[in-house]
């Protein structure tokens, strides 16, 4: 007896049953019947990293408004559209971000430039001057172009903070001074016993919010602590610092922008070292922000390019820059991580997507599982020679572009030097440094 | 402060192992059973559904990788890989559909005893109207079936093309060309398909629509489709395989492959290289970036008649018939010799062909034979046929033609009446993926194919013999610094560039002049003795220098200069011929070989 099966497909089972319905689908996964699988993926993951580039349009739009440079930026706690922003011509806007319009004017709030701002509880505005003032503006219905109040200070002052929850503030002149919103005198003076600096910025701590830490012209970094009132640890390091942020998901890290090109991130039980070294402005970094999820920070610096870095990985970040941005002096990251507002020395507010692809707008699911399809494929083509190069090259200005292979080759240069000389006294002599010790010099408590 | 520490302390970064004792896990299962209440009470009622159950672990084999991400992500990708395994196989439950078969009980019967009317009778409604009698006057015929296996196009030698649906018999076009028609092939689907017309490749729509006439392939004889690349290559009588890609109508290239005519063509699906058979018994292996054969090789003694590649293997084997009567069976990674080769009977060009499932389908004479896996594979000393698993005798000469259906157990036989398909239980795969072809596929799905099927499009210059290179390991650089540690045998740790000497990064780089140490070295003086270049430059006679020469110690940067290569060629052509000068002059005039222009020459 001779068994004889032919091969026939039952239409029922790959035809749709009622006329409208989907034709069913079927799936052989035998890799047989799939030729040239990973050469099609890798096409796929090369159009992926295109399609990035090709999209990315991170530019957003610009608030006009100062008729000078901008010095300061501030977010408004809770708030996902207000921030505010302070000039060199004494005149301090609030915008709007999703309408784009001022919500207050205050043109002539300062004599000389806005050098700080920050946000008090109920729909307050504090803003500190060159003119030896600090101002309580009222910012919600009854907002005028009078402050509510003015604390006169001794000194210039430079920067400005609000304590997270009580009604303290604090401010930076040539020592931190905590001031009660009630009271027009400082509660108190805080210094280290030493010093005789400038302080040029002072931020609270976010979670344990009498943490004070301070950065001043004599490359210190200085940490307070209110309810004692005194300081606690200073850090002297190589450069100054222009500008710190406290990470707000990780309660001991901060970061430090600093006038050699770096930002640094500092674990501040061990201020020996710092916990990474974020490296590739080309010039001094002048301001830098942490977004609210503490897994990337912002940095605008005076190379005229803002950069958005991932935590933790301290090459090759985002780099943004028009032909009209002049040195960046301020950048914030909006309260939903999704946007960057940088304030430059042309006298306008920039505001910038966070991920410079990404599409603004409702995202279906289909088109949000083919978004994420497309970075896991980048993500794993990474090595490959093409893909890799057409998702990490960036094109830069010409004068950034030169200055950093300046840079490169002057610090091949010096490398090769210290090489040679090593290389030339008695064995075991000069060892060679650690990068991320060289930038402590001294640790003082 | 402390309190800040200590909440940061708390929160250990991710990467960081936090630190948990353990405690004793019987002790603790119990503490847990008795405590949980609310998950006693559920787990009677619920089950893990599968997807989410454990699956195996893959053993971590990088321990020895110092470098902890590199380790942790190594680890995870494994683990994946292993898990995907796993995964695959419940996969295999959905595979709905069973491949066909004959199967004899009784020791003496043979399967093919079994003739296509015994096949008929045991085949089902739906089968069985695969068996087919196309009886067409325009010489003998050529056929081809699209990826899918849906449809079917035809080409009669005197110029009868026509394309339709088989399954639900539509006929799409029907074109009389009144000249000589060679091949048809199909493009990337039904839509359009390519034949082989007397003096060009005409490209014609689903309707019959002249779209282009291909001016630069000239006299096709062989038309192939690869069909993840969009390109069409064609064979000619002048010998040039050309290959135009048809989603830009570009011509690629046009390889001369000095062998005369190609008297058979076929691609491999899996590397989608083109294999020719020759008149004088070669079969080349062509991919569009070499512009020689990347394997030629002496197959049969006579024209090779056809040529085709096994898919069930992912393209390891060949078979390849030519008009000495023999069919070869080759193993595609070591082309040292046939695994298998016999005879055929019979006269008549033989044709072959290879069906999914690895059924190789060979018409010799008046019968279309058909073997099948895994004995056609095995090497066989003797000049034997392998067991026979179905035959079927067509009356009609010459046959031109086999090709096996995709997803069915179809194989048309192509031949001097019209066309014949018979059915072959076993030859077809059951299961279609959707993604890449499917029978089934309506209006819709097509179109959406054919556009994924742009965006996918592989290079052409990414076509190489393993089709695996692609997201392979690179090869290591061959700019590299470890010299020295390679010669020593030691770990020594690479110097980098950057720190290298100068001429040892010119070195490495490829930019050192070599041709410079040549004159470096120490010369032999007329003593014999060894003597140093500073020894040299010493003893020299000086004002003797001549100027190219000095021109040239002056140059000298060790850095590949194009001037001063011409010069040194220059010196040594001079040294060259002061040299024939006076090995001239010493042996005389007398060795010159007398010529016949010497009567010319001037007395001295």
């Amino acid at each position: 007896m001779v068994k004889i099966s032919v091969l026939q497909h039952a239409p029922e089972t790959h035809l749709p049953i009622r006329p409208g319905d989907p034709t069913p689908t079927s799936r052989n996964l035998d890799p047989l019947m799939h030729p040239f699988a990973r050469a099609r993926e890798r096409t796929r993951a090369l159009n992926a990293a295109k399609m990035d580039r090709l999209f990315a349009k991170p530019f957003v739009d610009s608030l006009e408004g100062h008729v000078d440079a901008i010095e300061v930026l501030a977010r408004q706690p809770g708030s996902l559209t207000t921030i505010a922003s302070g000039s060199w011509d004494g005149g301090i806007l609030l915008h709007n971000l999703s309408t784009r319009n001022k919500l207050v004017k205050l043109p002539q709030a300062h004599k000389g430039k806005v050098s700080g701002l920050c946000f008090a509880e109920g729909d307050r505005l504090l803003s500190c001057g060159v003119d030896r003032n600090i101002k309580l503006w009222s910012i919600g219905r009854d907002a005028s172009d009078q402050p509510l109040s003015i604390f006169p200070g001794k000194s210039a002052f430079n920067s400005i903070d609000h304590h997270r929850t009580d009604a303290l503030f604090a401010t930076a002149s040539n020592l931190v001074q905590i001031w009660d919103e009630t009271k027009s005198a400082p509660i108190s003076n805080l210094t280290f016993p030493t010093s005789t600096e400038t302080i040029t910025s002072v931020r609270f701590n976010v979670s344990e919010s009498s943490v004070l830490a301070s950065i001043g012209s004599d490359r210190t970094f200085t940490l307070y602590d209110i309810r004692t009132g005194k300081a606690e640890r200073r850090v002297v390091m190589q450069f100054r610092s222009n500008s710190l942020a406290w990470s707000p998901t990780f309660p001991t890290t901060i970061l430090l922008a600093s006038e050699d090109h770096n930002l640094y991130t500092f674990d501040i039980r061990h201020l020996a070292t710092p916990s990474q070294i974020y490296k590739a402005h080309v010039a001094a970094v002048m301001s830098c922000d942490w977004s609210p999820t503490g897994l990337e920070f912002v940095s605008g610096g005076w190379d005229r390019t803002v950069r958005i870095w991932k935590e933790g990985q301290g090459h090759s970040p985002e780099v943004y820059h028009t032909k009209r941005m002049q040195r960046v002096s301020s950048s914030i990251f909006s309260a939903d991580a999704r946007f960057v507002m940088t304030g430059s020395d042309d006298g306008n507010v920039r505001i910038w997507k966070a991920k410079a692809a990404d599409k603004l707008g409702v995202i279906t699911a289909r088109e949000r599982a083919a978004i994420e399809y497309r970075d896991s494929l980048k993500d794993r083509w990474k090595m490959d020679t093409q893909v890799g190069k057409v998702a990490r090259t960036r094109h830069l200005p010409k004068s950034v572009h030169q200055a950093s292979k300046l840079k490169r080759t002057m610090l091949d240069a010096q490398r090769v030097k210290e090489e040679r000389r090593r290389k030339h006294t008695r064995a075991g002599e000069s060892k060679p440094k650690a990068e991320r010790k060289k930038v402590v010099i001294a640790e003082q408590t | 402060m402390d309190s800040l520490f200590a909440k940061a302390d708390a929160i250990q970064p991710l990467g960081k192992k936090r630190k948990v004792s353990h405690p004793k896990s019987s002790q603790k299962s119990k503490d847990t059973a008795q405590a949980d209440r609310t998950l006693q009470s559920v787990s009677k009622h619920t089950s893990v559904p599968k997807s989410f159950s454990k699956l195996p672990d893959a053993p971590s084999t990088y321990g020895h990788i110092a470098n902890k991400k590199l380790r942790l992500e190594l680890n995870r990708h494994t683990a994946q890989a292993s898990r995907a395994k796993a995964l695959l196989e419940d996969a295999d439950m959905l595979l709905g559909d069973e491949a066909g078969k004959i199967e004899v009980e009784g020791e003496m019967e043979r399967t093919w005893r079994v003739g296509q009317g015994e096949i008929l009778k045991g085949a089902g409604e739906e089968a069985a109207r695969g068996r087919r009698e196309w009886k067409l006057d325009g010489g003998p015929y050529r056929s081809r079936y699209t990826r899918n296996g849906r449809h079917l196009a035809i080409a009669g030698r005197t110029g009868h093309v026509a394309t339709f649906d088989w399954m639900t018999g539509t006929l799409h076009s029907e074109l009389q060309l009144q000249e000589t028609c060679r091949d048809i092939t199909f493009l990337h689907d039904q839509s359009h398909y390519a034949v082989a017309q007397k003096k060009y490749v005409f490209i014609y729509d689903k309707d019959g629509v002249e779209l282009h006439c291909l001016k630069s392939h000239i006299e096709p004889t062989r038309l192939e489709f690869l069909p993840y690349h969009w390109l069409l290559a064609s064979v000619g009588t002048s010998g040039y395989l050309k290959y135009q890609d048809t989603s830009t109508g570009q011509l690629l290239c046009e390889h001369r492959t000095k062998l005369g005519t190609p008297s058979s063509m076929a691609q491999n699906l899996h590397n989608a290289v083109i294999h020719l058979g020759h008149a004088n018994g070669c079969i080349t292996l062509w991919t569009p970036n070499l512009p020689h054969p990347a394997v030629q090789l002496l197959a049969h003694m006579g024209p090779v008649t056809s040529l085709s590649v096994d898919p069930s293997d992912g393209g390891r084997y060949m078979a390849s018939a030519g008009r000495d009567g023999t069919v070869k069976v080759w193993d595609c990674r070591n082309w040292k010799g046939a695994v298998r080769e016999w005879n055929v009977r019979g006269g008549g060009d033989t044709e072959l062909e290879w069906s999914q499932r690895g059924a190789l389908a060979v018409s010799s004479g008046g019968t279309v034979n058909v073997y099948t896996r895994p004995t056609i594979h095995q090497p066989h000393n003797a000049k034997v046929a392998p067991p026979l698993y179905l035959t079927h005798p067509v009356v009609h000469r010459p046959i031109t033609n086999v090709s096996f259906a995709p997803f069915q157990d179809i194989l048309t036989v192509g031949h001097a009446q019209g066309l014949s398909s018979i059915l072959v239980p076993g030859s077809g795969e059951p299961n279609f993926d959707s993604a890449e072809a499917d029978p089934f596929e309506n209006r819709k799905a097509r179109r959406e194919n054919e556009v994924k099927a742009l965006l996918d499009k592989i290079q052409p210059d990414m076509i190489t013999l393993d089709p695996d290179l692609i997201g392979s390991l690179a090869p290591p650089p061959k700019l590299t610094t470890a010299t020295s540690s390679i010669l020593s045998g030691k770990s020594v740790p690479e110097t980098p560039f950057a720190r290298l000497p100068r001429m040892e990064r010119l070195k490495v780089s490829g930019k050192a002049d070599i041709t410079e140490d040549q004159s470096d070295g120490e010369e032999v003086d007329d003593n014999g003795k060894k003597v140093s270049r500073g020894e040299r430059e010493r003893r020299k006679q000086r004002g003797k220098g001549k100027s190219l020469k000095r021109y040239l110690r002056k140059q000298r940067k060790n850095v590949i200069d194009p001037a001063a290569v011409a010069i040194r060629k220059k010196l040594d052509k001079q040294r060259e011929e002061k040299v024939r000068a006076r090995v001239a002059a010493k042996t005389g005039e007398e060795s010159k070989k007398p010529s016949a222009l010497d009567r010319f020459k001037r007395a001295p």
